[in-house]
């Protein structure tokens, strides 16, 4: 179950299901031994991993989950938590499986008598002073400590004195809240703000059983990836302003997606419940996002929410669906049979199959050049991270469809003189003023009512990216899968659907652009683009329900 | 035949003022013969006599039945389903719901079923056992006591039905004292029972029993030999022994044939070995003998429940297993570990290792069983309940057949279908 991806990138699961998938080290058990590789046995079974592989994945290769809690695939590795510490024959004290890096012939125990355990008195020793927060902590239900201490221990309380307090909320930065008694010193976060920020703004203080996360004096974590920090957070220590206290995460359920907000196109889950997402979270692929995304894509989901366009409208009144197509559809098949110039706009705000059902129907009207509605760049976001200038999910799709089928493109401020007429996608003309708004007959396909969208002579209403199966290509050129969370506003539909509309109710157009899925768009599209050839379509992912995917942790 | 006046009110009858004509005037002499021809009669879903909610579709010649197109699923609520979305431990109320008159008999299947996927079955405590014995035997007692005196009511016997009515709520309030609730108990856990019995269950159960004994000697009094009730009943939907054992009958409607099966003698479990009891056999297959052989259970029941009363050990009533015993109260409220732990039972519920199990329990109308598959999560991946009443409605049709309409109402009691059970 493979995004849709370019041919080059490796198939990433659609849902990261129990726990991060597999570093880039851990190839399958069955790799042939080379120099490249070491065989070692783990457990009795032997495996055979990449050189310089740690132990930890490569039990994991073979599918024994050792417990750690400081150990982060995509972090460097510090040993600190001793969660994951195994025995090593010939090696006379336990190890941490995530430092100790494989050698030829090694065997390991995970489940002897000695590391089990540690493991237990570990668990033990973390919980001494783990105040007693479940039923308030927003991470319960995906918290690593709950699911290791109910694996791994599960023993009663020994402790007789009253446990430490500390600060129980440390307000971090704008978008991040601390609870000091929950920390358990893992320290992932201090090396997941170095990693993705470049940017040291976290670090420990004190000693001991007083030891706590702080930032430096003066400082604040306010880097644009600070959520990341909540995300690898094993406990209920850090957590997002933006999500705290709205929703239990075992209520939620998780559909795989792209994130919108740029062109980088960091692959993300959805978590909603009742037709409403409730947070956006990365989803790990080595080629675009690793496990990481900014802030700033985290929030879009709000906009989900804000300024929707639900039903049709007609000069500015609302209308049924079968009434504005037939308006829009005359409108059009007068001016293309009048010889008047239409103006067609795709959108690097929409997905290839919206941008591509246009571009066709612009084809079959003989449209020669179509316009391009792009968001302008922000230069200053462009941090040679994640975050890039381009804050278009979908410019790369819309130019490569474009030539694929022959149109030559232009920006909308550079709309020709003679076009009354306008068909867009998405709600913004940029360049085109207000005297020249006023000009034009638009007929608008948007997902949100502003801007042009609210002087259109007919509006459209489109479902939006977390409510659509399709596809975007992002700057690298990956075109990657949206799957649909869950059902649009009102009367919305896709947009390509629309389009679809207007074609069949004009005599000229009708039977030459008849899609009935998104998969249908999409297999005409590869057919036409050249470079997307190879690609094929997705099965629909289903939610995952997280109730029923047990504690992720 | 003089035409009355149509126009004149006073002529005309009552007949035809309700039925728009009058039969004795209106018609021929030939018409108000009766048809010759097959009648079809539908017999419930909704009738006082269709325990639960089903349908006969009786086609009759006559008085007599000539065919019966049992129809059962009115109570269908997805039981097996529901439980696929359900911790195991939640089931136990949906299990409740199964044979409803006799709710601990199907908590202790379930139980059983998960234990045995779980590898728990010779670690349950004894205390546990016996009380899970206890209250299945007292539960097995209600399911008789209602099945008889329904039965006796619908042949006109409404003392009977009172009498045993009143002996099945004293075993009620006793349950309800153990459990919390009167009917839907949900009161056997995984690895034991909820909570230990409640003080003087002793002497209370031990009183019950007294009044219930006078209570059958009561209703054996006003029956056994009662004309009315044995014409009703001997000799009235006979099965053999070979057809018994082809439908998969099961419990006292089998045993009423001559099979002696009993799963708590064939198949022992739980402490049933520790206790003496014997299994009533009937000869006939008639309705007279299921009555017989149900009768003779209840008196077994008692033996049992005095027998256990005298041998219950003290002790926990829940495994030492942290993986299903919740903690206390007091140590969720107070300590971390305590809370997680809860806090995984409730959300994750008991993990059970993949794998698949069948257990089955007698229950009040025979074997009862639950096949679970296991994917190694706290919710089942697949359950299946044998439910007896389903089997036992199968042979409904070929019981009634050729019987008068007025005999469908002994049979289908003393088959005993719990619509519950049967439509899952």
């Amino acid at each position: 179950m493979t995004d849709v991806s370019k041919p080059t990138t490796p198939p990433q699961p659609a849902v990261s299901a129990g726990g991060p998938p597999a570093q880039t080290g851990a190839p399958p058990a069955a790799a042939p031994a080379d120099a490249d590789h070491v065989s070692l046995t783990i457990d009795g079974m032997s495996v055979s991993v990449k050189k310089g592989t740690n132990v930890l994945e490569a039990a994991r290769s073979l599918g024994i989950d050792i417990s750690a809690f400081c150990y982060h695939p995509g972090l460097p590795i510090v040993a600190q938590c001793r969660q994951c510490l195994v025995s090593i024959e010939k090696n006379p004290k336990l190890q941490p499986s995530c430092q100790q890096i494989v050698g030829e012939g090694m065997v390991v125990h995970t489940t002897d008598a000695a590391s089990t355990l540690a493991r237990k008195q570990l668990l033990e020793f973390t919980l001494l002073n783990h105040p007693i927060d479940c039923p308030i902590c927003d991470k319960a239900g995906e918290c690593t400590l709950q699911r290791l201490y109910f694996e791994n221990d599960n023993a009663d309380s020994r402790v007789d004195v009253p446990k430490v307090h500390k600060a129980k909320v440390v307000d971090l930065g704008p978008t991040v809240v601390l609870d000091q008694e929950r920390c358990i010193l893992c320290s992932r976060c201090i090396r997941a703000c170095d990693a993705t920020s470049g940017k040291h703004q976290l670090d420990f203080a004190h000693r001991g059983d007083h030891e706590v996360l702080t930032t430096p004096p003066g400082e604040q974590l306010d880097n644009p990836y600070s959520l990341n920090t909540v995300d690898v957070c094993p406990v209920g220590a850090l957590t997002s302003k933006d999500f705290r206290f709205t929703m239990r995460a075992w209520e939620l359920e998780a559909t795989p997606s792209v994130c919108n907000g740029c062109a980088t196109g960091c692959n993300v889950e959805i978590h909603h419940r009742n037709g409403r997402a409730w947070r956006l979270v990365p989803r790990h692929n080595p080629d675009v996002n690793s496990y990481w995304m900014c802030d700033e894509g985290r929030f879009t989901y709000h906009a989900l929410r804000e300024d929707r366009l639900a039903g049709t409208v007609v000069d500015g009144l609302p209308a049924s669906w079968d009434r504005a197509v037939r308006v829009a559809a005359d409108h059009l098949a007068n001016q293309v049979g009048s010889g008047g110039a239409i103006g067609v706009v795709l959108s690097a705000q929409h997905s290839n199959e919206d941008n591509f059902a246009l571009a066709k129907l612009a084809k079959l009207w003989g449209v020669a050049t179509v316009y391009v509605a792009a968001k302008p760049p922000v230069a200053d976001r462009a941090d040679g991270r994640l975050r890039v200038a381009d804050v278009n999910p979908n410019s790369a799709g819309v130019a490569e469809i474009a030539k694929g089928l022959g149109l030559q493109t232009a920006a909308v401020e550079d709309l020709a003189a003679g076009i009354k007429t306008v068909i867009m996608l998405g709600d913004i003309l940029p360049g085109v003023d207000d005297d020249r708004l006023a000009q034009l007959d638009v007929i608008a396909i948007a997902t949100h009512e502003r801007g042009p969208v609210k002087h259109a002579k007919v509006a459209f209403p489109a479902s939006a990216w977390a409510e659509i199966s399709g596809t975007v290509t992002n700057n690298k050129g990956h075109v990657q899968r949206m799957h649909a969370a869950f059902a649009p506003p009102g009367q919305a539909l896709p947009a390509w659907e629309a389009i679809v509309r207007l074609a069949q109710a004009s005599p000229t157009t009708a039977g030459k652009l008849a899609f009935a899925h998104a998969r249908e768009v999409f297999t005409d599209m590869t057919k036409s683009v050249a470079a997307w050839g190879a690609l094929t379509w997705a099965r629909d992912a289903r939610p995952l329900a997280l109730r029923f995917a047990g504690s992720r942790g | 035949m003089a035409t009355p006046n149509p126009s004149d009110p006073s002529a005309r009858s009552l007949r035809q003022l309700v039925l728009g004509r009058d039969p004795a005037r209106d018609l021929s002499d030939n018409e108000q013969e009766l048809p010759p021809d097959l009648m079809t009669v539908n017999m419930g879903p909704s009738h006082p006599a269709m325990h639960g909610t089903v349908r006969i579709v009786l086609t009759v010649d006559g008085e007599r039945v000539v065919a019966g197109d049992v129809q059962p699923g009115y109570l269908h609520r997805c039981f097996e389903k529901e439980s696929e979305h359900a911790t195991y431990t939640q089931v136990f109320p949906y299990t409740d719901r199964l044979n409803y008159v006799s709710p601990m008999i199907n908590n202790c299947g379930w139980a059983m079923a998960v234990e045995k996927l779980m590898g728990l079955t010779d670690r349950i405590p004894k205390r546990a056992e016996y009380v899970r014995v206890i209250v299945s035997e007292m539960s097995r007692m209600t399911d008789h006591l209602t099945c008889v005196g329904a039965s006796a009511m619908e042949l006109g016997a409404f003392a009977v039905f009172l009498f045993f009515l009143k002996g099945r709520e004293w075993l009620y309030e006793l349950l309800e004292k153990v459990s919390g609730a009167r009917l839907t108990h949900s009161y056997v856990r995984i690895g034991g029972v909820g909570k230990d019995l409640p003080p003087n269950f002793h002497a209370d159960l031990t009183l019950c029993l007294d009044q219930i004994e006078k209570v059958l000697v009561e209703g054996e009094g006003l029956l056994n030999n009662n004309k009315i009730f044995r014409d009703r009943m001997a000799g009235i939907g006979a099965m053999s022994k070979e057809v018994a054992i082809a439908t998969g009958c099961v419990g006292p409607i089998a045993r009423a044939c001559g099979v002696d099966y009993d799963v708590r003698k064939d198949y022992p479990y739980s402490i049933y070995p520790e206790v003496e009891f014997d299994v009533p056999v009937g000869t006939t297959g008639d309705c007279l003998d299921r009555y017989l052989v149900r009768l003779e259970e209840l008196k077994q029941s008692m033996r049992i429940l005095r027998q256990c009363l005298k041998q219950i050990p003290d002790g926990p009533v829940m495994v030492d297993d942290p993986r299903v015993a919740l903690p206390p109260k007091a140590a969720t409220y107070n300590t971390i570990e305590s809370m997680i732990r809860h806090f995984k039972h409730i959300m994750d519920g008991i993990k059970v290792p993949a794998g698949e199990a069948y257990t089955f329990v007698e229950g009040g109308n025979g074997e009862l069983g639950f096949f679970i598959v296991a994917d190694g999560t706290g919710r089942p991946y697949k359950a299946y309940v044998r439910s007896p009443s389903f089997v036992h409605l199968s042979t409904a049709e070929r019981l009634i057949h050729g019987h008068l309409i007025a005999d469908v109402v002994p049979i289908f009691g003393m088959i005993n279908m719990i619509g519950g059970e049967c439509d899952k």
